[in-house]
């Protein structure tokens, strides 16, 4: 059985990992949006994007739409992989593995 | 490090809370721009009834064809988001055939209801079918969101006090507070 991954399995991390996960494959969701979703504040957003990006598992993405700045967020092939092995050491831990 | 039995079921319970929600908020998005196609045909369909009454025999089964067309197209085009490559062309067909199985269930649904019922006058109709969707909304409401349930909640109340307080007014006022608290309903579950 693989290790817990550490990048992700601080809670808050989890939660945009989880979220990100639960989206179909590549879309990316807007910064306020998985605020919103997560209850979360901008400052507790940005330190655990930024050690997720850090690691490779999310993709973030600044452009303008007209003069408003906008942030997307997109889980990697290797986010989305790490999450899903996660998912199943959690899964073997629960059922005694 | 170390994960305990209880931060791994925590950890899972996150996850599916987490799963949870973005159901939610993508059933939101995708009912949204339903709210208001049928928010405009109710919108358009009264008012025109209203101003135009000797044309109001045209106006609805033209209305109500537009409403079920363009729900099928977007049922579509919101497909093609979501099955992308080999499944798209299958995918398209599934979601126009069911759109159109819908729409037919409803059409039967209301003209059951009529045949039923016999309602008097137009007021009487309007209302009669026009009340069946905000409680609709209410019930799925309760599974998928409470969204839904307010706006379902505030059209049933608007088409209510409409029929018994504003009797001569009715179509005018179905369709600005009735096809108005769908479209201010359909924005709101985008904002979601």
């Amino acid at each position: 059985m693989d290790g817990p991954d550490e990048i992700i399995h601080q809670s808050m991390r989890l939660r945009i990992t989880a979220t990100l996960a639960a989206l179909p494959g590549g879309e990316q969701l807007e910064f306020n949006k998985l605020k919103a979703i997560l209850g979360a504040t901008d400052g507790n957003m940005a330190t655990h994007l930024g050690a997720l990006e850090k690691a490779g598992y999310i993709v973030i993405q600044k452009d303008f739409v007209g003069k408003k700045p906008r942030t997307r967020i997109a889980l990697t092939r290797a986010g989305r992989k790490a999450f899903d092995r996660h998912v199943a050491y959690l899964k073997d831990l629960l059922n005694g593995g | 490090m170390n994960v305990t039995r209880e931060e791994a079921a925590q950890a899972l319970d996150d996850i599916s809370r987490a799963n949870e929600r973005v159901a939610q908020v993508q059933g939101y998005h995708h009912g949204a721009p339903y709210f208001i196609i049928w928010g405009l045909v109710w919108l358009a369909a009264n008012t025109s009834s209203h101003f135009l009454p000797a044309h109001e025999k045209f106006i609805w089964p033209f209305a109500l064809a537009a409403g079920f067309l363009i729900s099928m197209a977007t049922g579509i085009l919101q497909s093609r988001k979501w099955a992308k490559g080999a499944g798209l062309r299958e995918a398209e067909r599934k979601i126009g055939a069911r759109m159109g199985m819908t729409d037919g269930i409803v059409i039967a649904y209301v003209v059951c209801i009529v045949m039923i019922a016999q309602p008097e006058s137009n007021r009487e109709i309007n209302a009669m079918i026009s009340i069946i969707f905000p409680f609709l909304y209410m019930a799925a409401g309760i599974w998928a969101g409470w969204r839904l349930f307010a706006i379902g909640l505030v059209t049933a109340a608007a088409i209510m006090a409409g029929y018994f307080w504003i009797a001569e007014y009715f179509a005018l006022w179905m369709g600005l507070f009735g096809g108005g608290s769908l479209i201010a309903g359909g924005i709101w579950l985008r904002t979601a």
